[in-house]
C-alpha cells in the first residue's frame, strides 16, 4: 500500500519536484500541495495523511509551528535549504530532513526509511510489545528496559518522551528507554492522571511545577506545549 | 526522459555534476524547471528589493532565502552559497552596512538570470531537435 502524504511548500519548484519523486517512486501518493502552514492545517483537521513533507521557512507561520498544532503523529520529513535546523529537527523527532534542492536518490532513501520503520497501529493488540497487558486500574505498569521488564508505578513516571520508536519514562531517580510508541502509551494510560501536552511528550499532571508561557515544568525539565494540545490541558487543569 | 546522441551540456557557471544527478538526463524537465525559474524569479527578487528598501532586514534575509532556493534548483550552487552569506548578514546588519554586498548580489542575480535565459533557448531547441 502506497504512502499518503501532503506537501507544505511555498515555493512552487521545490514542490513540483517532490510530486514528480513522489510519482516516480510509486511509493507515495500525494494527496495535496499547500503554500503555507494555515491552508495545511485546515486539511489536516479532516485527513491524516501518513507523511508530511513539510518547508521550514515560509510566509505566515512556519514547519515547527506546524509541528506543535498537530494532534496525531505522521511521519515528518523535513525539506529546507537551510541546515540550521537539524537540532530542531532532532527535538521534534523529525524522521529526515532533506537539503533543497535534493536529488531523487536522496529522496527514495528518505522514504525508503520511513517505510522500512514499523507503522504505529492504535489499539493495545497491534501495539510493539513495551507493556504485559496492565489492567486500566493497576497503580502500575510494566516496561521491558535493560533486557528485564520492570514494573513502574504510573505515579512515578513525570513523563514520556517519545523518540521515533521508543519511548522514554521519566522518573525522579531513573531514566527508562522501551521499545513502544507514544500513540500506545496514551492508550495505555488513559486517564485522569496523564494527558498528551505535546506530539512527543505525555506527562503526569500532578508531577507539573509550573507553567510559563508554552513550556511546562517538570522538576527541572521543560516540555514544551503543543498548539495543538494548549485547549485541552486548559481543560484539563484546574485553574483558578 | 528524452535520450538522444549528443548530450546536453550545462554552461560552465552552472554545476553540471549536480544538474546530471537533478535531473538524470532529463533534458525536457530541465527545460520546464529553468521555465519555472525565469517566471519565479522577478516577482520573488522584487520582494528582496522591496524589503532593501524599507530597510527590513528580517524580511529581507526570507526573501533572499526564496531566491537562495531558486537558484540552487537551475545549478548555481555557488550563488546559493553567497545567498546563504548575505541572509546571515541579514540578521546581524543594517541595510546601510549591507550595501556594498546588497549590490554584488543584485549583479550576480541579473547575470545568473541572463545565463538561464540562454540555457533555456538552449535546452528547448535541443528537445526540439
Amino acid at each position: 500500500m502506497k504512502t499518503t502524504c501532503i506537501i507544505v511548500e511555498d515555493i512552487q519548484i521545490a514542490a513540483d519536484f517532490l510530486k514528480k519523486f513522489c510519482e516516480k517512486s510509486g511509493l507515495v501518493d500525494v494527496k495535496g500541495h499547500f503554500l503555507n502552514v494555515h491552508d495545511a492545517l485546515a486539511f489536516l483537521d479532516q485527513y491524516k495523511p501518513d507523511l508530511i513533507f513539510l518547508d521550514v521557512e515560509m510566509p505566515g507561520a512556519n514547519g515547527f509551528q506546524l509541528l506543535d498544532s498537530l494532534t496525531y503523529s505522521p511521519k515528518i520529513i523535513l525539506t529546507t535549504s537551510k541546515t540550521d535546523y537539524a537540532f530542531d529537527a532532532f527535538q521534534y523527532h523529525v524522521d529526515d530532513y532533506l537539503k533543497k534542492p535534493f536529488t531523487y536518490k536522496r529522496f527514495l532513501e528518505a522514504v525508503q526509511k520511513i517505510q522500512d520503520q514499523p507503522i504505529p497501529i492504535p489499539g493495545p493488540a497491534a501495539a510493539p510489545a513495551a507493556t504485559t497487558q496492565p489492567s486500566i486500574d493497576m497503580d502500575f505498569l510494566f516496561i521491558k528496559a535493560d533486557d528485564k521488564l520492570i514494573r513502574l508505578k504510573k505515579d512515578d513516571i513525570l513523563f514520556m518522551e517519545s523518540m521515533r520508536d521508543y519511548v522514554k519514562f521519566v522518573t525522579p531517580g531513573k531514566t527508562y528507554i522501551t521499545y513502544s510508541t507514544l500513540k500506545s502509551m496514551e492508550e495505555k494510560l488513559a486517564g485522569p492522571a496523564f494527558i498528551k501536552v505535546h506530539r512527543s511528550y505525555i506527562i503526569n499532571i500532578s508531577k507539573i511545577d509550573d507553567i510559563r508561557g508554552n513550556t511546562i515544568y517538570v522538576q527541572g525539565n521543560a516540555i514544551p506545549v503543543g498548539k495543538g494540545h494548549k485547549e485541552e490541558l486548559a481543560a484539563r487543569l484546574n485553574i483558578l | 526522459m528524452k535520450i538522444r546522441d549528443g548530450q546536453f551540456v550545462f554552461h560552465e557557471s552552472l554545476n553540471a555534476a549536480f544538474l546530471e544527478e537533478l535531473f538524470e538526463g532529463d533534458t525536457i524537465y530541465a527545460e520546464t524547471v529553468f521555465e519555472d525559474f525565469l517566471r519565479d524569479l522577478p516577482a520573488y527578487w522584487e520582494k528582496v528589493q522591496a524589503s532593501y528598501q524599507n530597510k527590513n532586514m528580517s524580511l529581507l534575509g526570507t526573501n533572499i532565502h526564496t531566491c537562495k532556493t531558486l537558484f540552487g534548483y537551475v545549478g548555481f550552487t555557488d550563488l546559493q552559497e553567497l545567498c546563504q552569506e548575505f541572509e546571515n548578514k541579514c540578521g546581524l546588519n543594517t541595510a546601510e552596512a549591507l550595501q556594498t554586498d546588497f549590490g554584488v548580489l543584485t549583479r550576480k542575480k541579473q547575470e545568473a538570470q541572463k545565463i538561464i535565459e540562454n540555457e533555456y533557448n538552449r535546452l528547448k531547441k535541443y528537445n526540439e531537435g
